[in-house]
């Protein structure tokens, strides 16, 4: 049997494989897989592409990586600072190539709720909100995101609160990696360990799997780029990603 | 009349600094999540025992969240808010809004931006790119516009946000007052051009020669009412290049129940001055 591939590398890894060369790609506040997606993408692969991030970093060179996804280290070695109103403005004038945003319940369009569990004026839960995603899902080329847990609750077939819409390109769950599809997201691969019967069963929206298989393993440089930014895997026992 | 804070003596105490706020004011709050927040000042809010205080900041999260436990905020508007850094929700935060006790008018962060770029502009609303789709522009009954100039384009525009002070923690500021910051700004510069009147807490009072270069001053002294020099007054959150979060500090602070605060409080580094000040 091959070594097993945890939930924590399968998020991180597949988010980086959305990133393209060349293009500007972004991670924010709160985005701790997407910080490491851009910077294993940036070890781990042959070509180069523009990574911004919340912290104003362009291209920046951290010395260490931070646990959160917001701290200034992440402008170290940068040559300017490109702010808070910089990125945002950026996306809306339609030239942020990718970002990447979080999410607590997803739909089948790849639709966002980062709000709140029932009622938004009487919440169960009030969720943190959703940042960028109002005006940057809508007006990014590409948004990707993430879930820790692969659910009926997370992936749902109405959202109690629409945050944020214009879906999704992209969605990586421990289980499962969608691919936006004719304004669905479409199932592209499943975990090696799962199968398309389990990703079923365990999401709360239709989804197309026809060109579905299991998601190809990650290669001995993208293995390596990942353990050397968390050498002693504190990033992967904080995340604490359960395949189920 | 000046139109501006034209005075060159404006150094004060924290707590002299805090006093300018009214119970009812809003306060537009500097830094993002865990760092280079305006920490000292908002726990001497505490200490000041302030009532109804409204919080305007696109990522809020320690400081709004020992506001509502401290029971001094009642309002806010803001994009997210988490502490951030692994520590998740905000919990008291999330409490005082599923009890109603906090207000939330909830924003989309470029959204709250295009409310205090109108202030700053001095125009009425502002336009806000996307947002197309969401259920934030039903509960906000954000309205939205055709272009006058015939694009075809439909643009949402957000009313003018104008906080009655911006409150920014800077890495150091000139005997006048002049501010700068190392690294990002994040929002404080619009923060300081939309309110009516802004505090600083510095980490140091600069003896180098701002004027040698001017481009590095984010906010000049004619804007500032006043400041005051706290050393580590970020904590437990970073101030660039200076420190980092304090992690253990974070997790000292939540802890449950009323004497965690007060043992927080009491650890502040401003905390020192206040007992020999």
């Amino acid at each position: 049997m091959a070594e097993q591939w945890s939930g924590f590398s399968y998020i991180v890894t597949n988010l980086a494989r959305f990133i393209r060369p060349d293009e500007i790609t972004f991670s924010g506040v709160n985005s701790t897989p997407p910080m490491l997606a851009c910077l294993l993408a940036k070890r781990a692969y042959d070509w180069d592409f523009v990574y911004i991030n919340v912290a104003g970093g362009v291209d920046p060179s951290p010395s260490s990586i931070p646990i959160s996804s917001s701290d200034p280290l992440l402008a170290e070695g940068s040559a300017s600072i490109f702010a808070n109103e910089d990125f945002y403005d950026l996306c809306t004038r339609g030239r942020m190539d990718l970002t990447f945003l979080g999410a607590a319940q997803l739909d089948g369009a790849g639709c966002a709720n980062n709000s709140c569990i029932g009622e938004w004026a009487h919440p169960k839960v009030r969720l943190p909100g959703g940042g960028g995603g109002a005006v940057m899902l809508p007006t990014a080329r590409r948004a990707c995101t993430w879930r820790t847990e692969h659910s009926k609750r997370t992936l749902v077939a109405k959202l109690d609160f629409v945050t944020s819409w214009g879906g999704m390109h992209g969605v990586v769950t421990p289980i499962a990696v969608f691919v936006k599809r004719d304004g669905k997201l479409a199932l592209q691969s499943w975990h090696p360990e799962s199968s398309l019967d389990e990703v079923r069963e365990r999401t709360g929206f239709t989804f197309d799997a026809s060109d579905a298989g299991p998601t190809a393993p990650p290669t001995s440089r993208e293995r390596e780029a990942l353990e050397s930014l968390d050498p002693h895997g504190q990033f992967e026992r904080d995340a604490a990603v359960r395949l189920r | 009349m000046s139109s501006g804070f034209a005075s060159k003596d404006k150094q004060v105490s924290l707590a002299e600094l805090a006093a300018l706020v009214p119970n009812g004011a809003s306060l537009g709050l500097g830094g993002s999540f865990l760092h280079r927040g305006p920490f000292a000042f908002v726990r001497e809010l505490i200490r000041q025992e302030k009532r109804d205080i409204e919080i305007i900041k696109q990522s809020p999260g320690y400081d709004i969240d020992i506001l509502c436990r401290a029971g001094v905020a009642s309002r806010a508007r803001c994009g997210i808010v988490a502490m951030e850094g692994n520590f998740g929700l905000a919990p008291w935060y999330r409490r005082a809004v599923e009890k109603g006790h906090l207000k939330l008018e909830e924003h989309a962060c470029a959204s709250l931006t295009a409310g205090l770029r109108a202030a700053a502009f001095g125009v009425p609303f502002m336009p806000c790119g996307g947002l197309h789709g969401s259920d934030l522009v039903r509960i906000n009954d954000w309205k939205c516009l055709d272009d006058p100039y015939g694009s075809g384009q439909k643009t949402y525009v957000i009313p003018a946000i104008s906080p009655d002070f911006a409150v920014i923690h800077a890495s150091s500021v000139d005997r006048d007052g002049n501010v700068r910051v190392a690294g990002t700004y994040h929002w404080d510069r619009i923060m300081s051009r939309a309110a009516k009147s802004v505090l600083v807490v510095a980490e140091e009072l600069s003896d180098t020669r701002f004027a040698d270069q001017p481009e590095l001053t984010i906010v000049p002294y004619f804007m500032v009412q006043n400041y005051a020099i706290v050393k580590n007054g970020a904590w437990p959150g970073s101030c660039w290049p200076s420190y980092a979060i304090d992690y253990p500090a974070v997790d000292a602070y939540l802890q449950e129940g009323p004497e965690a605060l007060a043992r927080h409080i009491d650890a502040a580094p401003e905390a020192e001055v206040h007992r020999h000040g």
